[in-house]
């Protein structure tokens, strides 16, 4: 089974730790033990798969920090990048 | 404690290699300053594009560069070659290193006449220091006397996972040691900085980093919010991006775990020695070569540099470790790499892995070559700019 981590027990994202299909099931490692988790897309190892349900404009959590905003709902499971977070600093904030 | 064999200096921290280096004062002696070092076993050359038609902060920044490396510690000796018209006077630099008590010369080539002339005097001069330093006994140091440059650079997803936490537990240790550190790379810290003020051991110091980070990044908008730079103005690269940094505040909370948890005991000019024990951001910007340079010349003896995607680089005389948390990483570039940090993504512990890599910070402290001395890497020796400002 493909492995994920939440690095942080604040974290609402866990990494993934290989390469992941979408509809895989992904463990994911947390402090309090190994949760299992449906992928929603295709995620590169490396990349970040949302541990809930975000609203639109919820922090998303990583490092134990906010890292960015989703700007529009983002279902447990799916792959979190580019095309669904904003961040407010070292952007153009015009 | 734990400690390594090093080179005792007139003042100051110990050195960990004992090296002859040749310092141009400016680009126009480079030449001769690379034929200098290539005669003499035991030299290396901090070759450079700056010197001369610069004014203010700029030419200031060379001179702060090119004093705080020819004061380094793994240098027993430094021979400094001039010109003769530059701006930054070779005199200036030879000055400065003579002031720590180190063993200094100085030619100028116009005033010995030629390339060849100079070349020659250059050769004596080093082939003199190289016999004096090889006569230089090891003495044992506790690690507190090392000062460890932090670095990252070719980020992925696994840097912040694995090495640079490894890191950030090796560094505690010389920290809490009585040891320094220092991180810099202050564009890489926008996004972070209300997270590094907290760890500050004094409310001045927390303004400090606020100050130090809020001025990079103004300078950094008016470099970028005009319209057609918008393709420019990304904060984190291509590469970070395809590995899976999304942001610019998760890219900075990857990169600070490096420096540890100590809590931080100042902010350093570009250029300025480290004080007193503790760990230090150094102002300095996020580019390898700059920032290795500002770490160098701030006094690190030796710069751990994590990596995801991979780099060979290195510096003149300075080992630079380079560590990875990615294992295909380091197994495509183990002539490149020194240190594996992978097995934490796979669920070895920090203490586990961070002990290993304190054991290979020792060994090279010892004299260990990294890779990138090996392979006599040198493109981290690089000196920071600014137009204006």
């Amino acid at each position: 089974m493909a492995k994920a981590l939440q690095i942080d027990p604040r974290d609402n994202v866990a990494v993934v730790l290989s390469d992941v299909q979408a509809e895989e099931e992904v463990l994911v490692n947390t402090e309090s033990g190994a949760v299992s988790l449906k992928s929603l897309s295709n995620i590169t190892f490396g990349h970040k798969i949302a541990l809930k349900d975000f609203e639109a404009n919820e922090a998303i959590i990583k490092y134990g920090e906010e890292i960015g905003k989703a700007n529009a709902a983002i279902q447990a499971g799916e792959w979190i990048h580019l095309h669904n977070v904003y961040c407010e600093r070292g952007r153009d904030e015009k | 404690m734990k400690t390594f064999m090093g080179y005792k200096r007139p003042q100051g921290l110990p050195g960990v290699r004992n090296l002859v280096a040749i310092i141009p004062s400016v680009f126009c002696a480079n030449t001769v300053a690379r034929r200098i070092s290539e005669q003499v076993a035991g030299t290396v050359v901090l070759n450079h594009p700056v010197g001369c038609s610069q004014v203010g902060l700029d030419l200031e920044l060379t001179a702060k560069a090119l004093k705080g490396v020819g004061r380094h510690p793994n240098y027993y000796g430094v021979v400094v070659v001039g010109l003769g018209c530059e701006r930054f006077r070779a005199k200036e630099l030879y000055d400065s290193i003579a002031s720590t008590g180190k063993r200094v010369e100085m030619l100028v080539i116009q005033e010995e006449g030629d390339t060849l002339k100079s070349i020659e005097k250059g050769v004596r001069f080093a082939q003199a220091m190289v016999e004096e330093a090889a006569k230089q006994p090891k003495e044992e140091f506790p690690i507190s006397e090392l000062c460890l440059g932090l670095k990252c650079g070719g980020t992925d997803a696994t840097s912040g996972i694995a090495a640079n936490p490894t890191l950030g537990w090796a560094t505690d240790q010389i920290v809490a040691a009585g040891g320094r550190g220092i991180f810099t790379e202050v564009t890489e810290l926008i996004g972070a900085e209300h997270i590094l003020a907290r760890r500050a051991v004094t409310p001045e110091v927390a303004q400090d980093i606020l100050t130090c980070i809020g001025t990079m990044e103004a300078k950094l908008r008016t470099g970028t919010s005009h319209s057609e730079l918008q393709n420019r103005s990304a904060l984190i690269s291509p590469g970070n991006e395809d590995g899976g940094v999304t942001t610019v505040s998760e890219k900075a909370l990857g990169g600070i775990h490096k420096a540890g948890t100590s809590p931080i005991t100042g902010v350093l000019a570009y250029g300025e020695p480290v004080g007193k024990p503790g760990l230090y951001v150094l102002d300095c910007p996020g580019h390898d070569g700059e920032a290795v340079t500002g770490l160098a010349a701030s006094g690190c003896q030796i710069v751990c540099f994590t990596t995801g995607r991979g780099t060979p680089t290195g510096f003149p005389g300075m080992p630079v470790i380079k560590l990875t948390g990615n294992s295909s990483t380091f197994n495509k570039m183990h002539f490149n790499i020194d240190f594996n940090a992978g097995a934490v993504v796979e669920g070895a512990s920090l203490a586990e892995v961070g002990t290993e890599l304190l054991e290979k910070i020792v060994q090279v402290a010892n004299g260990e070559p990294t890779k990138a001395e090996i392979l006599k890497g040198d493109e981290l020796f690089c000196i920071t700019r600014s137009y204006g400002g």
